[in-house]
């Protein structure tokens, strides 16, 4: 996988380099403006981690003219604006992702990993979590080698889950996104699904932050570990 | 509960205040003082005037007719007598005088030393040493001007006698009642129009004192009253102007602070990022412990920097767009991003939200304060703690509530932590000391009301209340 890494600041960005070199990424990395149009003419590359505040411009121009040229190159941009209009400007602008400085590599390699993963449409991949497989192009779902069925509802809500694995996804957002239409305001439809979810899958998987939302961690969580 | 305050140390406030310098009542005593400098003035002239106006006794005609009419009476001593006292009368009538003689021109008629006619009760004894000069003669324990002026044909003799003392001349303005009665009289009467009329001319001030006072103590906005006086235009304007000079050195104070945090930002995710490539290249235990320590500090460092900018933000942009804010979702989202802070300081998040509570606000000012609540309670709850979260609507407002179940905060600190960078003494946490205030920057820009108190089981709890809007238009 090859990124291309704008970025002017000379200790980020060789930290971000090597960091995503030690994850079997190659790393391109520039810190203009005009030389990261000139390589993206010359080289193809599979993801743009991209710095707004440029010597020579801003990075949004870049963004634009990608845009423009109707390329579906996922764009990861990296900034120290996090003021609500700077992210919704770069949203809009098209970027994929948005991550504000300073950011934990975790976090970094992760929507990384998600960005490439949603812009190759998950061909050939399927997402796997301790044991649990989802095969996004023959939607099956699997538990330790033994396959599961999921009504629709419940695939859609393991995939929303599984997509974005370590971070909690709002009830809010579930019952909007997710379950489109089947939900009113004081049901618990949604926690109808995700018990029956749970039955099918078994326990352990998927955790409950009450009242906010659901979430599917990495790694176990281990009480007695402590923090 | 204290007893009710006596009466007197209101009555003495009142009073105390009432006697406060006031510019109003210097005016008006100005005024006032003026005015009875001015009748002083008046009355000084009178009295020197009564001193030196002798007028009607150089009047020769009027001697020579009193001596023309006794001269030809003669012979006649009763219709002599009885002309002479119609003449002094007369005399009498035209100063508007009652019958004393230390308010009137009185007369002495004599022919040697035969007295023809002398005015009720004046002192027969005055007479002259000489003729046809005024003189001051003592007579009957008071002093008078005299002049006597004799008949060429029967050596008759005619005294005019007037009053040389000067407190008569007040005693006749007292009598004539139109010099000093009506000043005294009219002296408060006109000090109440006065009144007024200072009250009228100084309105344009007032406003301008009532605006003033009107404003907030952080509304550093130009004052909206532009008198067109002369006395007042400098004053707004120069009090406009340094507003003015104290809102942009705030302003650039605070950009400057929020560049700076904005700059601060870069280098520190470098060194997070180095950091963190380091840990996976080094397996050794003590080195990993030390570099989990570069990072903790690291993160430290960019909370404050996050926290100074949300901060100098608020500030800066006081009328920033409200919107309606639906309380449930956002305090999901935040919970939600919050929640792998919670997980990895094994703390359990519980969040019971009404679905429709809305605020009108800032979006953004909301989110930081939710953040910090949660953040705030994350932090002080000790492993295996419940950090529990409350979103209701309570009659015309809408009430957030968070609780922890840590250490919570002593009553005596509750009016400080809101300072910026106070912590309490007895701290054991990292911290910057800005996350209250940052909610209480929040909660204030938004018209709420911030509560601490003790949770259930001895952490803390913080309640936050803004008033709930109408409900919006339905759609038609």
């Amino acid at each position: 996988m090859k990124v291309l890494l704008v970025e002017d600041d000379l200790d980020l960005g060789n930290g971000v380099r090597i960091a995503l070199s030690g994850q079997d990424m190659e790393v391109v990395w520039v810190r203009r403006l005009a030389d990261a149009l000139h390589m993206l003419e010359s080289t193809p590359c599979d993801l743009v981690l991209l710095d707004l505040g440029l010597p020579d411009g801003d990075g949004l121009a870049l963004l634009r003219r990608l845009r423009r040229d109707r390329q579906t190159l996922p764009v990861l941009i990296l900034t120290a604006r996090d003021a609500l209009e700077d992210r919704v400007h770069g949203l809009d602008s098209g970027a994929d992702d948005y991550l504000i400085k300073p950011f934990a590599l975790a976090e970094l390699l992760s929507r990384v990993r998600a960005l490439v993963r949603r812009s190759y449409g998950f061909d050939g991949d399927a997402i796997e979590v301790r044991g649990l497989v989802l095969h996004e192009p023959t939607r099956r779902v699997s538990v330790r080698g033994s396959p599961i069925e999921l009504s629709r509802s419940e695939y859609e809500l393991l995939g929303a889950l599984l997509k974005r694995v370590g971070r909690v996804i709002t009830r809010h957002v579930l019952e909007e996104q997710v379950l489109p239409g089947q939900i009113g305001s004081e049901s618990n439809v949604l926690d109808v699904h995700m018990s029956n979810l749970r039955r099918k899958i078994g326990e352990g998987y998927i955790r409950t932050v009450r009242g906010v939302g659901y979430v599917i961690d990495p790694v176990a969580r281990d009480k007695a570990a402590g923090p | 509960m204290s007893s009710a305050p006596p009466p007197r140390p209101r009555l003495v406030a009142r009073l105390a205040a009432w006697l406060q310098p006031s510019l109003v009542r210097r005016l008006l005593l100005a005024q006032m003082l003026l005015l009875v400098m001015l009748w002083l003035l008046f009355i000084g002239f009178l009295l020197y005037q009564s001193q030196h106006d002798q007028s009607e006794l150089v009047q020769d005609q009027r001697y020579e007719m009193i001596l023309r009419v006794a001269d030809s009476l003669a012979d006649h001593p009763e219709r002599q007598h009885q002309s002479l006292s119609d003449i002094d009368r007369f005399q009498r009538d035209t100063e508007g005088l009652e019958d004393e003689p230390q308010l009137r021109m009185s007369m002495l008629v004599r022919q040697g030393e035969n007295l023809l006619f002398v005015s009720p009760r004046l002192p027969a004894t005055i007479r002259n040493s000489r003729l046809g000069a005024i003189e001051k003669l003592p007579a009957g324990g008071k002093t008078w001007r005299a002049r006597s002026l004799a008949s060429p044909r029967s050596g008759v003799v005619v005294t005019l006698v007037k009053p040389a003392n000067a407190v008569n001349v007040l005693l006749t303005f007292n009598s004539r009642g139109f010099l000093l009665l009506p000043l005294l009289i009219s002296l408060p009467f006109l000090a109440l129009p006065a009144w007024l009329s200072l009250r009228l001319a100084l309105r344009p001030w007032s406003r301008v004192t009532q605006e003033i006072a009107a404003r907030g103590p952080h509304d550093l906005s130009p004052l909206g009253f532009a008198p067109r006086h002369r006395e007042l235009r400098p004053l707004v304007t120069n009090l406009n102007a340094l507003l003015k000079r104290v809102r942009d050195s705030a302003k650039r104070e605070r950009e400057f602070i929020a560049d700076a945090a904005h700059e601060l930002r870069t280098p520190l995710a470098a060194m997070r990022v180095n950091v963190e490539a380091l840990k996976t290249e080094s397996a050794e235990g003590l080195r990993q412990e030390l570099l989990d320590g570069m990072v903790r500090s690291g993160d430290r460092a960019s909370r404050v920097v996050g926290q100074l900018l949300s901060l100098m933000r608020a500030d800066l942009a006081p009328t920033h767009a409200s919107c309606r804010v639906a309380l449930a979702p956002l305090a999901q989202d935040r919970l939600a991003i919050l929640s792998s802070l919670a997980a990895a300081r094994d703390v359990e998040l519980d969040l019971e939200a009404q679905a429709d509570c809305v605020i009108v606000g800032e979006y953004e000012s909301m989110v930081s304060m939710l953040d910090n609540l949660i953040e705030n309670a994350i932090k002080y709850s000790p492993a295996g703690g419940m950090v529990s979260i409350h979103v209701a609507r309570q009659a015309d407002r809408t009430v957030l509530s968070v609780s922890d179940q840590g250490p919570g905060i002593a009553p005596q600190w509750h009016g400080r932590v809101f300072d910026r960078f106070f912590r309490t003494p007895d701290q054991t946490q990292t911290g910057s000391g800005l996350g209250l205030a940052i909610v209480k920057s929040a909660v204030d820009r938004h018209g709420g009301h911030i509560v601490l108190a003790t949770a259930q089981g001895g952490g803390l709890n913080v309640t936050v209340s803004f008033p709930s809007p109408e409900p919006p238009e339905p759609a038609p």
